[in-house]
């Protein structure tokens, strides 16, 4: 059945032709029409064959259009041509009815066109949708590693900044610190450090909390960055920050750093709606670059921030060598105290206390000394401070009480009764409490009778508001153990303590006793004269006898007996000395 | 495995992907030796691979225009894939213009594709997220940017379910997405169903996906009707995808060989 002349029917309703060649490609490939759609743009395509085949002069080209049409529609695949081939071949002019004289050969030459344009476009297509893909692809590779590069310096900054203040960390303080040492920029040659704490800063947590102490140290940041912009400001942790000053020309320029980071400090600062003052305390350290280290310069401002700490803080404090040196020895000596009290470097000598009337013989006090194997003999001033600070003065303590005990209980009397031993007792010892236990425990084990056992304490260890320490004396004191009172007149003096304690003696500080030095004439000399007359009245009054220190010539001992005072030491009574040689003299 | 958001993303084009593979099926060229070699192997196992996947997006283009129909101008296309011919923005602004479209995908290479595809378009944009992170998608500024959650909105979830294991709970992925939605919105769903499958054919398939980073979860009918929980199916509910409202009477035989199941629920009012 053939159907009119396709030219007039073309553009209408699909014919039967149109509809069979878009069943024939249904299925090739997705097609993204409707078959309605694909029937209509297939009729169009028919009437572009129908009247190439019948064009005069014969065109190509229709063909070619028509092969190119079909990718462009997306009926692009191998088996979309190979249907539309064998469609058009079998169909087309049979059902189109079309009459011209060479038309096989027309159909064969069409039927190339349209292979050749489809085939260009297919190719074209393919090769474009390569490209597309490809740059897709390279666009996600540059994407994904913009997106590392970014989570890397995420995470660069969340390594090397703390969370709270956003200032750069430690970690980034120690790396540029490095850096400023190791490569120093521009010739530089000096280089300084703050490092800062604020003062009493702990109050602040205990009393507001920890959320208004941090919003305080966030806003201390803050400030301490804008005041000290240009340098690196870290914070190390807690309240602790430390400022990078780098090129200095010296220590007026890190000093010129520090008091402007003070003053930002010392703003008022409104958190919470609490005004909060806060201080800080800053130690500086500013050298040369050749041979110093990260380490080193961290110690030295660390230390030196202690300096303006123990100093009352809300100041800073330039680093000392010298100091430092020295603060470095005795640490090294505190060390080492535990040692060499177990390889038994510690020995005893004793000093005598003479009575002022007849020259007797009434006891002597117990002196420490240290025979260090590289500094030689250490007298207790360079040693007992720093024990008493680290609390290694208990075992000393202890162990010069228990050597004293034990050296006394030897001592016999010739014709007399033996002299006491006078020991002194560290206030960390008064307040310990199994005091009384480890005196009453030695007296047992060394057989010394109590009353030959006399115990200084100083007017700091009654300053303590605790009932436990004055309990202990007293139990010792009704043993029979002696009680005085070292270096009195110089502290605390509150007389109140002599009422509750059952103190026997007081010893008074060798300074009211240098005055007796000189000639009683001197207005000086009279007034030490009559504090002492005063104190030994005092002290006679409560029943209590009175030994003067640091008497060091005959004339003081004479002007000592004339006031009344009962026992003098000093150098003009003996120097310390090995127990022996004490004795050697009531021998 | 959900890549952790710390670690850096590979491209890796000697491994094949899904979204890629999709688009060798439907004829496109935008895909590596990888992606043809193993879909060719898929092809092996099971003959009708290029027909699903051309049945899924003839179902897709059906569903878009029956959304457009019912007033739908907004469309979150989850797991959309490369761009390739008959995009659900092609065919929505086709029938309105002011229709807007977010594409969801998690390949960077299929991202990357559609945002050139999409550039000078305003009204369609592409976001790189999982469709296993319903709430990152849903609060995600370019998502907030385009879509009006308050208006309805066409959730697509087209041939993408099946690489989502039963352990990362589909069912879970959808309540999120649903309660996220006003009434009038809708639910696209469609995935590879096992209904009528042999052991053989669905073990080799299985196998196929193994070797790409998503492995196969087919679902039988019923549980992909339970995914429709809280939405109205409308006519004819869960079928195989030509015969849901298909043109033609024809173009709905031997439906079974699409392998694809899916429906349109309706939510509320």
């Amino acid at each position: 059945m053939a159907e009119p002349a396709a030219a007039v029917q073309a553009r209408s309703r699909p014919g039967t032709f149109a509809r069979a060649w878009a069943k024939a490609v249904s299925g090739t490939s997705f097609l993204p029409m409707t078959q309605e759609q694909l029937e209509a743009l297939l009729q169009r395509l028919t009437d572009d064959l129908a009247a190439a085949l019948l064009a005069e002069p014969f065109d190509l080209r229709p063909g070619h259009r028509v092969g190119t049409e079909l990718v462009a529609h997306h009926i692009a695949s191998a088996e979309g041509l190979g249907r539309t081939v064998e469609v058009v071949q079998l169909r087309l002019v049979r059902d189109l009815g079309l009459v011209a004289d060479d038309v096989e050969d027309r159909m064969a030459r069409l039927l190339a066109a349209v292979a050749t344009g489809y085939a260009r476009a297919l190719r074209d297509r393919t090769l474009d949708e390569q490209e597309s893909i490809r740059r897709a692809v390279m666009k996600a590779r540059t994407q994904a590693e913009r997106a590392l590069r970014d989570s890397e310096a995420r995470f660069r900054h969340q390594a090397t900044h703390d969370p709270l203040t956003d200032l750069p960390n430690r970690v980034l303080f120690t790396e540029r610190l490095t850096a400023a040492l190791n490569e120093p920029g521009r010739g530089a040659r000096r280089v300084g450090l703050c490092f800062l704490d604020l003062d009493r800063f702990k109050v602040v947590n205990d009393s507001l909390g920890h959320q208004v102490g941090d919003r305080l140290l966030a806003a201390v940041a803050d400030r301490l960055r804008r005041a000290l912009d240009g340098h690196l400001v870290a914070r190390l942790g807690g309240d602790e920050f430390v400022v990078l000053v780098e090129g200095t020309g010296g220590t007026d320029d890190v000093v010129a750093v520090a008091d402007a980071a003070l003053a930002a400090v010392g703003e008022p600062a409104l958190v919470d709606g609490h005004e909060l003052s806060v201080t800080a305390s800053i130690g500086i350290v500013e050298r040369q670059i050749a041979g110093t280290t990260p380490g080193d310069l961290m110690r030295a401002a660390d230390s030196t921030l202690h300096w303006a700490k123990a100093a009352g803080g809300a100041r800073w404090e330039l680093f000392d060598a010298e100091r430092n040196r020295r603060e470095l020895a005795r640490y090294a000596l505190s060390a080492a105290i535990p040692a060499a009290l177990e390889r038994g470097e510690f020995y005893l000598d004793y000093q005598p206390l003479t009575s002022l009337r007849d020259g007797r013989l009434l006891g002597v006090e117990a002196l420490v000394r240290w025979r260090h194997p590289e500094l030689g003999v250490l007298r207790p001033d360079s040693f007992i401070g720093l024990a008493e600070e680290t609390g290694l003065i208990v075992p000393l303590g202890g162990w010069v009480l228990a050597e004293a005990c034990r050296e006394a209980e030897g001592w016999s009397a010739h014709g007399g009764s033996a002299p006491f031993v006078s020991v002194n007792l560290a206030v960390r010892q008064v307040h310990r409490p199994g005091l009384v236990q480890e005196v009453r425990g030695l007296l047992e084990r060394t057989g010394l009778p109590p009353e030959r056992l006399q115990l200084e304490i100083t007017e700091s260890t009654m300053m303590s508001t605790t009932e436990e320490p004055v309990r202990a004396l007293r139990v010792l004191a009704d043993l029979g153990v002696r009680i005085a009172i070292d270096d009195f007149g110089t502290g605390y003096s509150n007389l109140a303590y002599l009422r509750d304690l059952p103190v026997t003696e007081l010893k008074v500080a060798g300074e009211f006793v240098a005055g007796l030095r000189a000639p009683a004439v001197e207005p000086a000399s009279r007034t030490d004269e009559r504090i002492l007359a005063s104190l030994v009245s005092l002290a006679h009054a409560l029943d209590l006898t009175v030994t003067a220190e640091g008497v060091e010539t005959a004339r003081q001992a004479e002007r000592l007996r004339a006031i009344g005072c009962d026992a003098g030491q000093g150098w003009h009574f003996g120097r310390p000395a090995p127990a022996r040689r004490i004795l050697e003299r009531i021998g | 495995m959900q890549r952790p958001d710390w670690a850096p993303e590979t491209i890796d084009i000697e491994r094949p992907s899904v979204a890629r593979m999709y688009d060798y099926y439907l004829g496109g060229s935008h895909n590596f030796a990888a992606d043809r070699a193993a879909a060719q192997a898929m092809v092996a196992a099971v003959p009708e691979a290029p027909l699903m996947a051309q049945a899924n997006r003839a179902f897709l283009r059906r569903a878009v225009h029956y959304l457009t129909g019912m007033g739908v101008r907004q469309f979150l296309d989850i797991g959309s894939g490369i761009p390739t011919v008959g995009n659900v923005h092609e065919i929505a602004q086709h029938d309105a213009a002011d229709s807007r479209v977010v594409y969801v995908d998690v390949d960077p290479v299929a991202v990357a594709h559609s945002r050139e595809i999409l550039a000078g378009d305003d009204r369609a944009v592409v976001v790189q997220e999982d469709l296993r992170n319903p709430e990152r998608i849903l609060a995600h500024p370019e998502v907030r940017g385009l879509l009006d959650f308050d208006q309805p909105v066409a959730v697509m979830v087209v041939a993408v379910l099946h690489f989502v294991s039963d352990e990362d709970d589909p069912a879970r992925i959808l309540r999120t997405l649903r309660d996220a939605l006003a009434p009038g919105s809708h639910l696209v769903l469609s995935q590879a169903s096992d209904d009528g499958r042999s052991e053989e054919e669905r073990a080799e398939a299985e196998r196929v996906y193994r070797r790409t980073d998503n492995p196969l979860w087919v679902r039988s009918r019923a549980e992909l009707t339970a995914f429709f929980d809280g939405f109205t199916l409308v006519e004819p509910g869960v079928v195989w995808v030509p015969q849901w409202r298909p043109e033609s009477p024809d173009s709905a035989e031997d439906a079974e060989r699409a392998v694809f199941m899916g429906g349109v629920g309706r939510l509320g009012g």
